[in-house]
């Protein structure tokens, strides 16, 4: 006897806890299996790059905060070098600095917010709170130079708001060995974990060819063995003074890009203990016409910068017609380029690794929509 | 199997550590100098330049001034309200200031109320939203000093 079986529509979100944000996937099964997945999106969206160009050009930076604001020191990084190529200005020496010990810093806890959440997702609880509690001191340090725990707005055009108060350095240096135990450490309770394993070790696996046909970046890409990190392929900022190395991994499962997270973590602390070593102990910390943000008008003209964020490559571009308030600004979001994949990424896996799946790519929504 | 004790067994190791909760409503995390709180305002110090309004991304602040009666060149503040319905803490106001008539608090727990008509504060609020820089009300108002060096 034969039963008729018929495929299914299955709506998961727009309130979905495991998307961690305003997310739908309409997903078609034929009994456990997927047989089409698409994204819908939008439900964010509140038009950043339209309201770019009614914004004079520091008034933006704010606005940069909130698109992937777990990562949100170098959206701010990003814009303001995009800028900063119209105006063809020098950064001083200690702004860099600054720029990316707080932006390696940022980089962290992006990453320890994923580590909690994805594991969480999965069906551990604890791990959450070791993350949040070293996420913690990555933004206490964070607060106290910027004066805000997520939104920093913290770049200016030209360099930096606020030099670092007193002892702010050392107290850097501090948390830069307390998270490194700390990480350590999550290998020994997560990584090894045989649960943890038979959940992750195989499944969603990416190849090469997806990776680059889709355009993905990030820690996807690496995981995926594309050795790709804008920090060392085409560095920007000061990175080139740095000693580091840019993990890969072959599989392309999600192991291999939870191994390259952690591993990330690792090397963006040897970044921030070598900048705190190699930083000017003074110095200007905004290029001198910086300072009056009313005034800034670069000439006419179009740049497009790209930078290394936590979820991959992030890109502005900035078209001035010499006039206070950019033309047209254009933001490459990564998270919303790698989201892309899920419709061709999920077609044929079980329903039940689709959140272990999604959750490892890592999408921030307020970066998706915009 | 192995594995899964040892993870075990660093659950069981933070037995012997400090605790790092902070029961919060209770406790209350005291924020940095530099901290971008809800702001406060200071009247004698405003010369009614309206940078504040001009540089404000979400246009949430509304200013009007009269002649001062002393001296009729000079304008003092009449009215003055930020709507919270929309501000974003972006520090703007306080960044382009010349006179630092505006700045921000360290305070981060006055704000929340069951209407939304009550976001909407006049200068009166905003004069008397003392707690600068530090948690507790101290008598009297500790003086506003220029919070970090560079403007």
């Amino acid at each position: 006897m034969s039963i008729k079986t018929e495929e299914m529509v299955l709506n998961m979100g727009p309130q979905h806890p495991s998307t961690h944000g305003v997310f739908r996937l309409k997903l078609h099964v034929n009994g456990e299996t997927i047989t089409k997945a698409e994204p819908v999106m939008g439900y964010l969206h509140r038009g950043s790059e339209k309201l770019a160009e009614n914004f004079i050009y520091t008034q933006f930076i704010p606005y940069t905060d909130r698109l992937d604001y777990l990562n949100a020191m170098t959206n701010n990084y990003i814009y303001c070098a995009g800028v900063e190529k119209l105006l063809d200005w020098e950064i001083p020496e200690r702004a860099e600095y600054l720029r990316v010990i707080t932006m390696e810093l940022n980089r962290i806890a992006s990453h320890l917010v994923w580590w909690g959440t994805y594991l969480l997702d999965i069906g551990a609880l604890s791990p959450f709170l070791y993350a949040f509690r070293d996420r913690d001191i990555c933004l206490d340090r964070l607060n106290e130079i910027s004066g805000a725990r997520m939104t920093f707005n913290y770049m200016r055009i030209g360099g930096v708001k606020w030099d670092a108060p007193d002892g702010w350095i050392e107290k850097v240096k501090e948390s830069v060995k307390e998270l490194r135990e700390n990480i350590a450490e999550y290998d020994r309770l997560v990584t090894g974990n045989e649960i943890f394993r038979a959940r992750t070790i195989g499944v969603g696996k990416l190849t090469k060819d997806q990776v680059i046909n889709w355009g993905l970046s990030g820690p996807i890409a690496r995981g995926s063995g594309v050795n790709v990190d804008l920090r060392k392929t085409e560095p920007y900022s000061i990175y080139d003074r740095f000693d580091f190395d840019v993990p890969t991994r072959e599989e392309g499962d999600v192991f291999a890009r939870y191994k390259v997270r952690i591993a990330e973590m690792h090397e963006s602390l040897k970044i921030i203990e070598q900048a705190c070593e190699q930083i000017p102990s003074e110095g200007d910390i905004i290029h001198k016409k910086g300072a009056r943000i009313m005034m800034i008008k670069p000439p006419a003209g179009e740049a497009y910068t790209r930078a290394e964020a936590s979820k991959g490559e992030i890109g502005v571009y900035v078209v001035s017609n010499a006039k206070t308030k950019p033309y047209r600004v254009k933001l490459r979001r990564p998270s919303f380029v790698n989201v892309s994949i899920l419709q061709d990424m999920l077609v044929g896996e079980n329903i039940q690794n689709l959140v272990a799946i999604f959750g490892s790519l890592d999408v921030v929504l307020g970066e998706v929509d915009a | 199997m192995f594995r899964l004790l040892k993870g075990f067994g660093i659950t069981l190791n933070y037995f012997r550590k400090r605790k790092v909760t902070i029961q919060y409503p209770e406790e209350k995390v005291a924020m940095p100098e530099r901290f971008r709180g809800i702001h406060r305002f200071f009247p004698d110090k405003c010369i009614v330049c309206d940078l504040c309004v001009k540089v404000c991304p979400t246009d949430v602040i509304t200013l009007t001034g009269k002649k001062s009666e002393e001296n009729p060149k000079k304008k003092i503040i009449d009215t003055y309200n930020i709507d919270f319905q929309g501000c974003i803490l972006c520090d703007f106001c306080t960044e382009v200031c010349p006179t630092d008539a505006i700045v921000m608090t360290a305070r981060y727990d006055n704000l929340s109320s069951f209407n939304r008509s009550t976001h909407f504060k006049d200068i009166e609020w905003l004069t008397n939203n003392h707690a600068y820089g530090y948690y507790e009300e101290s008598e009297p108002a500790p003086e506003a000093g220029r919070r970090g060096e560079v403007k």
